[in-house]
């Protein structure tokens, strides 16, 4: 188990290299123009296009360059977004200042709509699974086929517009001011602020994972095993909810640690229409104005997490699934 | 103007078109003038029952250089300054032009200038015992403090981004920027109350680049040092910004200037990218200012959302006011034709013109009889309806806009076509004047005239508007070959010289003070070629420079003359006139640009709020006089 997670751990540190290579290169040497002059505006002087140049090491060889920034990834006091080189362009704050202001924003919205997902999504895949060719089974599954077809910005303002707009049921968009830090998000979320931006994301979440796990039960209750245990006399209910449960479910923890992971990088949609000040509206704002500090920061965080995501799943897959074993 | 790098940014002429774009609107008969809400009372004189309440405000996005005064170039945080953060030596009302929004007035300074005979040294008389908001309310604002913020513009750590370009003209400026002098000699502090700036060329309009932000006193810190309070925050002064206007950042009396830079903490009012909260300053002197309501007592601003929410907020009452966004056009027909509704639209020309520019330098542009042609053809009427219809702001028919000229101009359109949709007979007359109609018949037939490099915006409406212009080009024997780029990369590519486009389509400009040289001197004179900004169509380029770019056309015209000769005149009629011949000059002579429309700015407000103004200055509603009484934290 020990060789295998210092194994994954070092893959995960390749991944997190590839990725901040390849962002590396898209935001300092594929766009047009010159990334220094981006950064300091259209107004300028040869002089300040020359203190860019060097403030992001672009007048020195492309591996020192990539240097610099990677070694911001190192989580070490001095290295970790050092802010001589992640210090943002567009706010003109250290970029982990502003990563760690956003992170409980994305972190309650990204668990929150886990939860719900998971509490709708499971159960009506396992109703359909187990009822196929039933009304129930054909409600949940239109159910799943709106959810997987609708594009959440629409829903997104759909839901606002009704909830909000039109029925004053629930709150509008934002965060009041003065909601800071895990309090302040904790305490929106108490105000049922986080309810329609949930509800969001968790829909079209909940659909595809009750169309997976439909699937997957279904394939399962095929199984020589399921076989053998209804041989053996044991009740449908146990067969189903014991034996076949979990084999259903084991894809699930999978999608999942990913899915967490890929939100907790940034619901992009999500914060920018329901006003979040997350990673991913961060994310968003930096973009158009080549934050590249910022940028690279957020595409990092995000690539850690989805990498780390991804190990925990393959972790707890050895408590889900006995069949695996770690070598 | 010498060697002076100049140029004005366009990122701040974007922002200023950011805030009036893409009005997807309706038809509506508009232009100058909108509708005041509420009472008209005397601006620095608050009428008592507009006083106090919460004015809730949001932005779709933080400001440029988090409020730093040296980098701010953006409309928006100019509002915050004028009406509510930073006073200068001299300032603006806050109202429409037509109510003297344009027009300066003394803020910080007792009085007018005196300017000496020869025209160079402006002297400024400064009110005395008016203090800095907390930290530094026992601190009085001095001469000295105004050549602290001087030296910090001419610092170039501290001024990226920003509009150092206006003050090069001050004797000294450029050498101190350079660290070839320990000072900048043209501006002296004789005494406490007095200072004295003089300029290397006589120059009428010292007193609008005094009433910028960039200019603004930056009070002395207990240490001594050159920068005072700004030492040591070159990259983020905005975040301790000292404010001498009516309002603060929240919890600005925290700030501790006595510990090292690395060690002080900023004034937590205002979090980047998430929130600005300002609150009264106790320091601030409202019998000293006449020029700012100051009605609300707090105004509190989210930054982030969506822009139909944010709207939807506003009707709701949740909000009183969207700074930055553009009202959906559904909102705008509601607003326009329900008439419990109608007091709260306010319609306002926004001082910024929209324009295709040619580059003189590449063929068949080097010639002025195709740029008049395209000039005949242009459905400026079609580029309006795409961009939403009248509401959106008026047809131009030339290049500065109205107000910087006192309207002289207002009816004067050298290529004025039946309804504005352009005239292809009158068109076809010009190009076969052209060198590249060989056989006059009014089509160009020079390989020139195929495949023409047109850099376009990709963001609606400008496909379509490129669309309309090929269309409308084709009957000449022009053909475009159009690359839509994101605006970014647009502008780059607009702005370099050897990138060697012919057509750039999708600019924008906005003054940045309600004078010609805003216009005349960064989008046509040699200080504004590359790198400085914003000179696209290469006028007034040297032969030298355009054989460095690559062109074969080394002859372009150049209006450097008249412009300088326009910015020595003091302001007022022989001034706008001059900047008004200087129009019609390029509108004839020269014609570097298609100008095809005067924007407007569009807002809505809450039902809260019980009085607006425009603020020409800034192109903005005035916040500290969106008055909204009842409103509670």
């Amino acid at each position: 188990m020990g060789r295998y997670l210092i194994r994954r751990a070092l893959f995960m540190v390749l991944v997190i290299m590839i990725v901040s290579f390849l962002t590396f290169l898209i935001f300092v040497k594929l766009p047009a123009g010159d990334p220094a002059r981006r950064a300091v505006g259209r107004t300028t002087t040869p002089e300040q296009i020359e203190n860019a140049t060097k403030a992001f090491g672009l007048d020195k060889p492309l591996y020192v360059q990539y240097w610099r920034f990677l070694k911001g990834f190192i989580p070490y006091p001095g290295l970790w977004l050092t802010e001589d080189v992640y210090y943002s362009y567009g706010n003109f704050v250290p970029v982990k200042e502003e990563l760690a202001r956003r992170i409980p924003i994305t972190g309650i919205l990204a668990i929150g709509a886990a939860v719900i997902w998971l509490s709708i999504g499971i159960p009506i895949g396992i109703l359909s699974g187990v009822r196929r060719r039933s009304v129930a089974d054909r409600a949940a599954m239109i159910f799943a086929i709106i959810g997987v077809s609708m594009p959440i910005f629409w829903l997104a303002q759909l839901l606002l517009y009704a909830f909000w707009f039109k029925l004053e049921l629930l709150p509008s968009s934002g965060i009041p001011i003065g909601y800071n830090g895990w309090g302040g998000a904790l305490r929106a979320a108490a105000e049922g602020r986080f309810i329609l931006p949930w509800v969001s994301l968790a829909y079209i979440s909940a659909a595809f994972y009750a169309r997976m796990v439909r699937g997957n039960l279904i394939e399962t209750m095929n199984e020589d095993y399921i076989r053998t245990a209804r041989a053996k006399g044991l009740s449908e209910r146990r067969v189903i909810y014991k034996h076949g449960l979990r084999g259903a479910l084991t894809p699930v923890v999978t999608m999942l640690g990913l899915d967490v992971g890929l939100l907790l990088g940034g619901a992009f949609i999500t914060e920018t229409v329901f006003g979040l000040p997350g990673i991913g509206q961060l994310a968003v704002q930096s973009i158009p104005t080549n934050d590249f500090p910022m940028v690279m920061g957020v595409t990092i965080l995000g690539a850690f997490i989805i990498a780390a995501a991804n190990l925990i799943v393959d972790v707890a897959y050895a408590f889900v699934d006995p069949r695996v074993r770690y070598t | 103007m010498g060697n002076m790098r100049r140029g004005v940014a366009l990122k701040r002429a974007l922002r200023v078109i950011a805030v009036v774009t893409v009005l997807g609107l309706v038809a509506a008969a508009c232009g100058d003038g909108g509708g005041d809400t509420g009472p008209t009372d005397e601006p620095g004189q608050p009428t008592a029952e507009l006083e106090g309440g919460t004015l809730n405000m949001a932005m779709l996005a933080d400001v440029t250089a988090a409020f730093d005064p040296q980098k701010e170039y953006y409309s928006v945080t100019w509002e915050y300054y004028r009406c509510c953060l930073l006073r200068t030596l001299m300032s603006y009302e806050g109202v429409p032009t037509d109510e003297g929004g344009a027009q300066i007035h003394p803020d910080l300074a007792a009085g007018e200038p005196t300017q000496s005979e020869d025209g160079l040294t402006w002297t400024y008389q400064i009110k005395p015992g008016l203090m800095y908001a907390p930290p530094k309310e026992d601190t009085e604002i001095t001469a000295a403090d105004f050549i602290r913020a001087m030296e910090r513009t001419a610092n170039p750590k501290a001024n990226v981004g920003g509009y150092s370009f206006y003050y090069s003209v001050i004797e000294g400026f450029d050498d101190f920027a350079a660290g070839d002098a320990t000072e900048i000699s043209g501006i002296t502090a004789p005494d406490t109350h007095t200072l004295e700036i003089t300029t290397t060329t006589p120059l009428g309009d010292v007193s609008y680049r005094f009433a910028m932000g960039t200019s603004a006193p930056i009070p002395p810190d207990d240490e001594g040092e050159r920068l005072g309070v700004a030492e040591g925050h070159d990259r983020n002064y905005g975040r301790f910004l000292v404010a001498s206007g009516p309002y603060m950042f929240e919890g600005s009396e925290t700030m501790d200037f006595s510990a090292d830079p690395g060690d002080q903490t900023e004034a937590p009012g205002y979090v980047p990218g998430r929130q600005i909260v300002l609150v009264e300053n106790p320091s601030y002197d409202p019998a000293s200012d006449e020029l700012r309501d100051h009605y609300p007592e707090r105004i509190e601003v989210r930054i982030g959302g969506d822009n139909d929410d944010l709207y939807n907020q506003v009707e709701q009452g949740e909000l009183d006011f969207v700074v930055d966004g553009a009202v959906p056009a559904e909102k705008i027909r509601d607003y326009q034709t329900n008439p419990d509704l109608q007091d709260r639209i306010n319609i306002y020309a926004s001082d910024a013109v929209r324009y295709v520019s040619f580059n003189l330098g590449e063929p068949p542009f080097d010639d002025v009889h195709v740029r008049k042609a395209v000039n005949w053809a242009f459905d400026k009427e079609g580029w309006r309806q795409l961009r939403g219809g009248p509401s959106t702001g008026e047809i131009a028919g030339h290049i500065f806009v109205n107000s910087l000229q006192d309207g002289i101009l207002a009816d004067y359109d050298p290529y004025q076509t039946p309804n504005a949709s352009g005239d292809i007979e009158k068109a076809k007359e010009e190009m076969a004047l052209s060198k590249y109609d060989t056989d006059g018949d009014g089509v160009c037939d020079a390989p020139e005239c195929q495949g023409i490099l047109t850099i376009s915006d990709r963001e609606d409406p400008y496909p379509e508007q490129t669309a309309l212009l090929t269309q409308n080009l084709e009957p000449l024997g022009l053909t475009l070959d159009v690359k839509q780029l994101e605006r970014g990369t647009m502008y780059n590519k607009c702005l370099d010289p050897n990138s060697h486009h012919a057509l750039c389509a999708a600019p924008g400009w906005g003054k940045d003070y309600a004078d010609g040289i805003t216009f005349g001197e960064p989008l046509f004179t040699t200080a504004g070629l590359y790198e400085s900004c914003c000179n696209y169509s290469l006028v007034g380029a040297t032969p030298e420079q355009m054989t460095e770019w690559g062109y074969d056309v080394t002859e372009v015209p150049s209006v450097d003359e008249m412009n300088e000769a326009c910015a020595a005149l003091e302001p007022g009629d022989e001034r706008f006139q001059c900047w008004a011949e200087y129009d019609q000059h390029l509108m004839e002579e020269v014609v570097p640009w298609v100008p095809y429309l005067f924007d407007n700015s569009v807002d809505i407000i809450s039902a809260n709020v019980e009085n607006y103004t425009f603020d020409q200055f800034a192109g903005l509603a005035a916040f500290d006089s969106l008055a909204v009484p009842g409103n509670t934290s």
